[in-house]
């Protein structure tokens, strides 16, 4: 196993090097076999390597440049626990799947889409697995570069111009805030192994640690789109091709959430432990504006790929609220959230893509009752709105269960009516899409200024939904189902969970090259109080896009589903598609976390 | 107080970096404060490396004990201005090919995607 570890990220990278040199002798066809036989094969590489790691982490010291003197890491190291693999598992699952769906993708041969898509790929795979705060950083970079230029594909239009330059702008201003953090550390510590650097800080807290915890995770939080910082997600999401925003929804925001937590549990536990109550405090506030705003943007687009990427912020506030309160159960939550809300939002964007396709638009007006006969990709919206509401039987019920129990020992209960409104709000939206485009229920929706942003066709024009672009979107939804036939999968996630979150050991494992006991597996609650709440919330999404739809019929009581689905104008406002604007909100945004850090952890 | 210098010089060139890119009315502008505000990562990991009196840290032609700053440091950042390098290689041609299709380096005026 262990020789397998370097492959996700060297295999996809010699790939793509190649394809970008010989792609244009070689020809279209060639490259794109190419690079979906090099993400199967690196799906078989991450699937090897979770297999070895699922319940005891490895490390993997590059040019054997193991601690030798007094346990000293001087090399670099990819560590990788459960957790991290089985992340990398979901990212070459969705690479493969973008993949495939971008066969009957792009007429024009000149573009760079396979390479970027395998270099994106091996940035996340070595994002999740490294052992390294600085290669941490340097995957961060290669993955969001390969995202700019992913986002901006489509150049001959000026929307994914401005929504890949706004992308752009914002992540790097976080990217730098990062190496200044990166620096403070370095300097505090002389180490830039995650281990090393825990070690030597200690329990000590002062300005220096504060200061550099709160640069780091505005900088991943940047990426994870948490509010204020979300701003760039929308506008992105709205301009890139569909099988890209496959990666960005399904795993490159889960990603920086991720990462706060790698950082905060290997590197500022020992020092912010004293802290922890009033840390969940700020991240649990934080998670809650980021599902709440992200949940009432969600259901005011009626851009499609718009409307999905406001419900991927609404999730990730929820994802948010799995690292934020700071638990082991909660965290495997996180995960199993993170992989099954992956899945359907990857299936979902697909569908969007087949629209796209069939239909040449993407307004939720523009589209009304065209989508009659399209009954498979219907069907598949109907079931990845079932999924996103957490009902049974897709896999996010898993990861809504953990973090909701471990909420309720918190004593923070009121995180399980949170769950209950984005899971309404984002299901009932997609309910609410499909009842319009594809059954012509009611009148027209309302138009929009975000709705009637042309894009151009991904393709040429066909009568038939291409089998290609079928396969992959109902493969990635029904793989949300399959989370709960896998048998203690919830006691697998805590325990993995339970050692991903244990500093001590941690170090042991990487510096001492100690092997400490297999966790045990412990057994899991029954869901049936999950399994009410989503049921309601499910119930409760039917019934609001039913009634958005038929308002005009069903009487005047339902005017404010009208309101509901123009939303707020002010806040929509605030989406302004300024560069300048948003990075004034990251800015504004950090000030307030850096205030609030700097007065509750005096 | 003297060696503190050079992280008030950073912390300094961030916050004009900021406000750069935050009021700029020119997007070709706005890359080279992006850059601005990059500088500042350099003074930082360079002020943190700084040894007094330290030499170079070519170890070829020094005697053995003579201080040398911190080379680490300077790896950094030499992978940052690659990252650097590529960012705004990156965003510069996304403005010069903004500047075709829409005729303006105005971010007010290249509003497409809003709400």
């Amino acid at each position: 196993m262990t020789s397998v570890i370097p492959l996700p990220v060297a295999i996809p990278l010699i790939v793509a090097a190649f394809i970008a040199l010989t792609g244009h002798w070689v020809g279209r066809r060639f490259s794109d076999a190419l690079a979906i036989a090099t993400s199967g094969v690196t799906l078989w590489a991450t699937v090897v390597i979770l297999r070895g790691v699922w319940l005891q982490p490895v490390t993997y010291w590059f040019g054997n440049w193991w601690p030798r003197n007094n346990h000293v890491a001087l090399g670099i190291c990819f560590t990788i626990d459960g957790i991290g693999a089985v992340i990398a598992v979901l990212v070459a699952s969705l690479t493969l799947a973008g993949l495939i769906f971008a066969w009957r993708l792009f007429e024009d041969t000149e573009n760079h889409f396979q390479p970027l898509m395998l270099i994106f790929m091996a940035a996340m795979c070595g994002f999740s697995y490294t052992g390294d705060l600085f290669n941490l950083f340097v995957f961060f970079e290669l993955m969001s570069v390969a995202a700019f230029a992913l986002c901006g594909l489509k150049t001959l239009e000026p929307a994914p111009l401005q929504g890949a330059y706004n992308f752009a702008i914002v992540n790097t201003v976080g990217a730098f805030m990062i190496v200044l953090g990166i620096g403070l550390l370095y300097a505090r510590t002389g180490a830039l192994n995650f281990a090393q650097i825990g070690q030597s800080l200690g329990s000590h807290a002062d300005a220096l640690v504060l200061l550099a915890s709160l640069l780091i995770s505005v900088g991943f939080m940047g990426k994870a789109a948490i509010v204020p910082f979300h701003f760039w997600l929308a506008d992105a999401h709205a301009v890139a091709p569909s099988p890209v925003c496959v990666l960005f929804s399904g795993v490159m925001v889960e990603l920086g959430i991720y990462a706060v937590a790698r950082v905060y549990w290997t590197i500022f536990h020992g020092a912010l432990t004293v802290h922890i109550g009033a840390l969940r405090e700020i991240f649990l506030i934080a998670a809650a504006l980021t599902a709440v705003v992200g949940g009432f943007m969600c259901y005011a687009e009626h851009h499609l790929k718009r409307l999905l990427a406001f419900s991927t912020i609404s999730h990730t506030g929820l994802m948010l609220a799995g690292l934020g309160l700071f638990a082991p159960k909660a965290l495997g939550g996180f995960v199993l959230y993170a992989l099954s809300h992956g899945v359907i939002k990857g299936g979902l964007f697909l569908c969007a893509g087949i629209v796209l396709h069939r239909l040449r638009k993407i307004g939720e007006d523009h589209l009304h009752g065209r989508g009659k006969g399209m009954w498979p990709t219907a069907a598949l919206f109907l079931l990845g709105a079932w999924g996103l509401s957490g009902c049974y039987p897709f896999g996010t019920l898993l990861g809504e269960s953990m973090i909701s129990e471990s909420a309720s020992s918190l004593h923070q209960g009121w995180l399980n009516y949170l769950f209950m409104f984005v899971e309404f709000i984002t299901a009932a939206a997609v309910l609410r899409v499909t009842f319009r485009i594809f059954f012509g229920w009611g009148e027209p929706a309302p138009t929009d200024e975000a709705s009637s942003v042309e894009e151009r066709g991904e393709t040429k024009q066909e009568d038939e939904t291409p089998i290609v672009m079928l396969v992959p979107a109902a493969a990635l939804i029904l793989t949300g189902v399959a989370f709960l036939m896998v048998p203690g999968l919830r006691s697998v996630a805590e325990a993995s969970a339970t050692r991903f979150t244990d500093q001590g050991t941690y170090v042991q494992t990487v510096l001492e090259n100690h092997t400490p006991p297999s966790p045990k597996l412990m057994p899991s609650e029954s869901l049936s109080s999950s399994l009410l709440r989503s049921s309601i919330a499910g119930i409760l999404a039917l019934l609001l896009a039913v009634g958005t739809v038929f308002r005009n019929r069903l009487g005047r009581a339902l005017n404010f589903t009208r309101r509901l689905e123009l939303g707020s104008p002010s806040l929509r406002q605030l989406h302004s598609g300024h560069p300048g604007d948003y990075v004034a909100w990251l800015s504004a945004g950090a000030a307030v976390l850096g205030g609030s850090f700097f007065w509750f952890l005096r | 107080m003297i060696l503190h210098v050079p992280y008030f010089i950073a912390a300094w060139i961030f916050l004009w970096g900021l406000y750069g890119i935050v009021t700029s009315k020119n997007l070709v502008h706005q890359v080279i404060c992006v850059a601005v505000l990059q500088t500042s990562t350099y003074v930082l990991l360079l002020s943190v490396g700084y040894r007094a009196g330290g030499t170079a840290p070519v170890f070829a032609d020094i005697p053995v004990g003579t201080p040398v700053v911190d080379p680490l440091v300077q790896a950094l950042m030499l992978t940052d201005i690659v990252v650097e390098a590529t960012v705004a290689a990156l965003l510069l041609s996304m403005v010069v090919k903004a500047n075709e299709l829409a005729n303006t380096v105005d971010p007010d005026e290249l509003r497409i995607l809003t709400g």
